[in-house]
């Protein structure tokens, strides 16, 4: 059973976010606010943080640096009052995987909650070094290994954040394969919900900008249009 | 034509006018003192011929032929006068003039009554008959045929006619008089020295107000910007630009443009403020209103959740719907509201990115698509499948403006209708259009189109998507005016609107990180 700890100084919504999460068959741990919060997670380790970004005393921006800095790294879901590009930038740069503005559907925080819990888990088995066979997947000079999440072209290492290594390893997975911004939104981030599929457009023109010689012309990750993006088909 | 051009040619021509005047003035006092000089040299000379010699019509009639030579000879020294004798008619009887005059030739007689008459005259001018067509200084004395008796009616009169001095030829010869001459130099001079005086006092008087419009032209160009930029320094320099206030009428100007320039900027730092206040009260607001809106949707979503399969609840759970519904419409406004507030904000900075702008269509199509067929809309993204139309924007902000015109049209085109997105290079601009072949929008709709919270009287569409209350295209504004582009719209013939997002090319690709 998973472990969510939930911090959030409104106490309907912390009431209403732990009985919906209950009810999806996690373990919930409440808090007030952010220095309970920052207790709670270093007394027993949890699998998931939901963080609220406005708490009095120690707020969720606080709180997440404090626990990145202490090199833990379990997921945070930030939510967020403000949809204020600041708090989104700073809120990822200091470590928050995700974040939901309110007011949100649980049904949208419940699937954030289970994609970032998935990644996690690949995470965390990349980590753990099992001597499986470690699975690579090639399409021309792209090579990924997926154990090790780690990216080369042209025999030098790319750097790659979580969510690009994951978007294009879901390409490379089905060469050929095209697929609209919902479906990838769906497949990768995990997320349901209309309004956010500039995201995937963000993180593809930046996966181009990162691996493309020509970004505008790409090779590896194709646009076709009218329907959507796919990788190209591996050259025999 | 500057002022100081103008004041100077004004007392340039003040100047020359003057000068005209006096010399015409001059120049008839000078014509008037002459005819009485001439007038009282002949009147003298008339009285003595006539004092010597009183008897001049017994000689005449005696000895004409004598007399004539006697005549000639009385005025044998005055080379421009010339003598007659008249008769009580004024018939010529004697003349020392070389010309042959007609027999029984008259002379006017009023003038000669005036100058015999008892009233002493200034001058008087008569006839010549030698040059009938110009007048001259005449004098006359009445001559007595019978010396003894003495008549109350004259008998004939002596009449003298003064010539004028012949000048030479040109209209100006009067200049060249001695008497002239000086005078108008002096006349010139004063007119130059004026002009030359009036220009210095114009040019005193516009330097200042050359420096107050050279200042007010740099608040107008810098102000504002240096407002814009969020500096509320005061723009001491540019006051100090201005002349010392001075108690003359320049220094009330350049103190009624310093006070102006302080309103100014009181008013202007008081609407900042103002402004600032605005933006975040409704930040705020926006944000207060989240909290109990997420308590509620989660409340209802998870009695939603609850019911799912209940059929004893089949009317709580519509009740619930309709409540759901509602929340997320206003969850939606709040959330429009604290959007355009931050998309207010000065330091709001786009994150811009470089993209084929045909991409973003295709996948704005797509993402639509299904919602419209439910509606029985198409939509169509017309781009050619190879063009390549690239735009700098920041690609949440764009997309969301487009999904809202995209939203707006779904509203209003009715089923069977069709959305057609497509963008165009225009000059140093693309333009984004999204066109609907729906109702169209009443003219007198068009200019508020994109004002905040403004609703066609006519809309009848339901309060749904974003804001749902004219927020929408609100926020499309603002995010266009973030990328430096402009919003346009028109009807479409024969049905339809048109929305066009002008955004600039981009210049330079910017470098790829």
């Amino acid at each position: 059973m998973k472990r969510i700890l939930v911090a959030e100084d409104q106490a309907d919504i912390r009431a209403l976010l732990t009985l919906n999460l209950q009810g999806a068959g996690y373990a919930v741990t409440e808090v007030a606010d952010g220095v309970a919060a920052l207790a709670q997670e270093t007394s027993q380790a949890h699998d998931l943080l939901i963080l609220d970004l406005m708490m009095p005393g120690m707020d969720g921006l606080e709180v997440c640096k404090s626990l990145r800095a202490k090199g833990n790294s379990t997921p945070i879901l930030m939510l967020t009052a403000k949809s204020t590009e600041l708090d989104r930038v700073l809120g990822l740069e200091l470590g928050a995987d995700d974040y939901l503005t309110k007011p949100f559907s649980l049904a949208e925080l419940l699937a954030r909650v289970k994609a970032l819990l998935r990644r996690a888990e690949l995470l965390r088995n990349a980590q753990q070094a099992h001597p499986a066979p470690a699975q690579t997947l090639r399409n021309g000079s792209l090579e990924i290994w997926m154990a090790k999440r780690q990216v080369q072209l042209r025999q030098a290492n790319l750097d790659l954040t979580a969510l690009e290594f994951d978007l294009l390893l879901y390409f490379a997975q089905h060469p050929g394969h095209v697929f609209s911004r919902a479906q990838l939104l769906n497949a990768v981030w995990g997320y349901t919900h209309d309004g956010y599929e500039h995201t995937v457009t963000t993180h593809i023109n930046r996966l181009r900008a990162k691996m493309e010689a020509d970004p505008l012309r790409p090779e590896f990750i194709l646009t076709v249009r009218g329907a959507g993006y796919k990788m190209r088909e591996a050259p025999r | 034509m500057s002022i100081r051009f103008k004041i100077a040619l004004t007392i340039f021509l003040t100047g020359l006018l003057t000068a005209v005047g006096v010399v015409s003035t001059v120049l008839m006092a000078f014509e008037r003192f002459e005819h009485e000089a001439t007038y009282y040299r002949a009147s003298a000379f008339l009285e003595r011929v006539v004092a010597k010699h009183p008897d001049m019509f017994d000689m005449q009639e005696r000895f004409p032929d004598e007399f004539a030579d006697f005549f000639r000879s009385l005025v044998l020294f005055e080379p421009d006068s010339q003598l007659y004798l008249l008769d009580s008619a004024g018939t010529v009887i004697v003349s020392t003039g070389e010309a042959k005059l007609p027999k029984g030739f008259q002379v006017a007689l009023k003038p000669v009554m005036e100058s015999s008459g008892p009233e002493p005259m200034p001058y008087v001018l008569g006839d010549d008959p030698e040059r009938m067509d110009a007048s001259a200084v005449i004098a006359a004395r009445a001559v007595q045929r019978n010396v003894i008796l003495k008549n109350p009616e004259s008998d004939g009169y002596l009449y003298l006619v003064c010539h004028k001095r012949v000048l030479p030829q040109g209209g100006f010869a009067v200049f060249q008089s001695s008497f002239a001459k000086p005078t108008l130099w002096l006349l010139c001079i004063v007119v130059a020295v004026s002009t030359l005086c009036a220009a210095w006092v114009t040019a005193a008087v516009t330097r200042p107000l050359a420096r107050l419009t050279e200042a007010m032209g740099n608040v107008s160009r810098q102000g504002l910007q240096e407002f814009a930029a969020g500096q509320s320094a005061p723009q001491s320099e540019l006051l100090d630009a201005m002349p010392r206030a001075g108690t003359d009428e320049i220094g009330q100007l350049s103190k009624g443009l310093r006070a102006m320039l302080d309103t100014l900027r009181t008013q202007w730092a008081a609407l900042r403020r103002l402004d600032h206040f605005r933006r975040e009260g409704v930040s705020n607001l926006s944000h207060d209103l989240r909290s109990p809106l997420t308590a509620t949707v989660a409340c209802l979503e998870t009695l939603e959740n609850r019911w799912a399969g209940d059929d004893a609840r089949t009317e709580d759970r519509r009740l619930v719907e309709v409540a759901l519904r509602n929340t997320h419409n206003a969850a939606r406004l709040v959330q429009s509201l604290g959007d355009l507030a931050q998309l207010d904000e000065p330091q709001f900075a786009l994150r811009t990115e470089l993209m084929d702008v045909n991409e973003l269509l295709d996948d704005l199509v797509l993402r639509f698509t299904e919602r419209a067929e439910r509606l029985g809309v198409r939509m169509q993204a017309s781009a050619a499948a190879d063009a390549m139309l690239l735009v700098a924007v920041d690609v949440e902000l764009l997309e969301r403006a487009v999904a809202n015109l995209v939203d707006n049209a779904l509203k209003f085109c009715p089923s069977g209708g069709c959305i057609r997105l497509g963008a165009v290079a225009h000059g140093a601009q693309v333009w984004v259009q999204v066109q609907d072949d729906g109702p169209g929008i009443p003219s007198e709709d068009l200019p508020h189109l994109f004002d905040r919270f403004y609703q066609s009287r006519h809309s009848v569409a339901p309060a749904t998507g974003e804001g749902g209350k004219g927020l929408g295209l609100a926020i499309v504004k603002r995010i266009v005016e973030l990328h430096g582009g402009e919003v346009m719209v028109h009807k479409v013939v024969p049905t339809g609107t048109c929305v066009t997002l002008a955004l600039p090319s981009p210049s330079v690709a910017p470098a790829q990180t």
